[in-house]
């Protein structure tokens, strides 16, 4: 395999080679993308309780006194407001109200934010939001040695508490929790991207290894990159380079949620968003029968093209294929794909796929 | 090692002489870089084939690829059922998973193709 040796690798590499995992580059990371079957541990998640090496994300922390204030005018969502012990969604935006990367914050103090951005792009909204503050203390810990396993499933609250030692740990949707556990304190999140009931386990260099061990020994499936893109597709959860990107801003995405105070508040990119007009793409969901409609395919309608699919895959949950597509407002179906010169039928499909059980 | 009673193509179909038919299938190596299978695409019965050129397509949860012909030649015969039984391919590819039968003008139609031996050298470059 080329590069290699230029990949980083989480502190976790070893135990995937160890359990046969399918590793391939990916972001600058040497990751799982399968341990043998994207279905059955996507199956896996959505019936029990997987786990994710995602090691790979890119961590920063933000800190001091003028942390809030300066993040606020760094994003699209307001962080001042945001209560200590708490994850947001939100995203950075571009001056034309594009979207740079979405993202996660985590409210651990005061003065005091730790955030969650895309691998692919650690360096570029690094240098993006480096480049937004001035009085406020900036770390990447990407490369730190530590890591993230997310933990995700209708038995991922069971499982933590016996993980923990903890028989009463309930934290809230979005809640964060520094519980003690075996393996020290654990910092850990009601996060993730599947759309289930699930936590992001924030583990130091120390505690991957032994953390993701006995997660697996207490029945925890290990789960792939694969699983993981058909999980949050399931889910209707946008990815940026698909769903997001520069030329799409919020508001195309039906993202509008993650974006606060846009008529009023100052924000890079505020100003670009309120001299925009509406929308003229809309996001829909498609499922076919056989064939993944897949990225790029162009989408038809009565034979005319009007619109692109963002991302497919076969989902496990539905046993079908599904996919996003932009199409131009207001299309009308029958919907079809052009695949690779041969057009399939698909069906127009209300958004998510599979309905969220995150805050159950 | 493959089986060695078939003759080989580098884009991992494989081509197996009788008489003047010449049964047409894909490795075990192309399915394991598959993943699970979703979707099979073969043609008619009738339909011209040509050495390195495509006949079908074929879809796993990862990606859609071209099958190649590794002979010239007609269909004679389509496995009609394996489309809809993609088991038999995903877990058979060398018996029950073959594609389609095609008529040669004869052995030499397997010419320029790669033995068993060669053909792991190839596997062994791509794993």
């Amino acid at each position: 395999m080329a590069n290699t040796e230029t990949l980083l690798r989480t502190p976790l590499f070893e135990a995937h080679q160890a359990l046969g995992a399918k590793l391939v580059p990916f972001a600058g990371w040497e990751m799982p993308l399968d341990y043998g079957s994207i279905l059955g541990e996507s199956r896996a998640v959505r019936n029990g309780a997987g786990v994710f090496d995602v090691s790979h994300m890119a961590r920063f922390w933000f800190r001091g006194p003028s942390a809030a204030a300066e993040l606020d005018h760094a994003l699209g969502g307001c962080v001042t407001d945001q209560p200590i012990g708490k994850a947001r969604y939100t995203m950075i935006l571009q001056e034309d109200g594009g979207i740079l990367d979405d993202l996660i914050t985590y409210r651990t103090g005061e003065d005091a934010y730790f955030m969650v951005v895309n691998a692919s792009n650690r360096v570029r909204d690094r240098e993006a939001l480096v480049s937004r503050i001035s009085e406020t203390s900036f770390e990447d810990i990407t490369e730190d040695g530590g890591g993230i396993l997310a933990l995700q499933g209708p038995e991922a609250w069971r499982i933590l508490r016996e993980l923990t030692g903890q028989a009463d740990l309930a934290p809230g949707f979005l809640d964060l929790a520094w519980p003690a556990s075996p393996f020290g304190e654990l910092f850990i999140a009601r996060t993730g991207y599947t759309g289930e009931h699930g936590y992001e386990i924030f583990v130091s260099a120390e505690q991957a290894v032994p953390v993701w061990n006995r997660l697996l020994e207490l029945g925890v499936a290990p789960v792939g990159l694969g699983a993981r893109d058909v999980l949050r597709l399931e889910a209707a959860l946008p990815l940026y380079g698909h769903e997001i990107h520069e030329a799409i801003t919020p508001f195309d995405a039906g993202l509008r949620f993650a974006i606060k105070g846009w008529k009023t508040r100052d924000f890079i990119g505020a100003e670009a968003l309120r001299a925009k007009g509406d929308s003229v793409t809309e996001l829909i969901g498609l499922t076919a029968e056989k064939r993944v409609p897949r990225e790029g395919y162009p989408v038809l309608a009565a034979g005319e093209e009007v619109g692109m699919v963002c991302s497919g895959v076969y989902s496990a949950t539905l046993d079908k294929p599904i996919a996003t597509a932009y199409v131009r407002k207001g299309a009308e179906g029958p919907f079809s794909v052009s695949a690779r010169g041969k057009e399939f039928a698909v069906e127009r499909t209300d958004l998510p796929f599979v309905p969220h059980r995150s805050r159950d | 090692m493959r089986p060695s009673d078939r003759s080989y193509l580098d884009s991992h179909e494989w081509a197996q002489l009788d008489g003047d038919v010449v049964t047409v299938g894909i490795t075990d190596f192309a399915i394991e870089q598959l993943g699970e299978l979703v979707y099979l695409d073969l043609p008619s019965t009738g339909t011209a084939v040509s050495r390195g050129n495509s006949f079908g397509e074929v879809e796993s949860v990862k990606a859609v690829s071209d099958v190649n012909s590794p002979v010239d030649g007609e269909i004679v015969e389509v496995n009609e059922a394996l489309p809809d039984s993609l088991d038999s391919l995903q877990n058979d590819p060398f018996a029950g998973g073959w594609l389609i039968k095609v008529k040669v003008s004869g052995a030499a139609a397997l010419d320029g193709l790669k033995d068993a031996a060669a053909y792991e050298d190839i596997v062994a470059s791509e794993s």
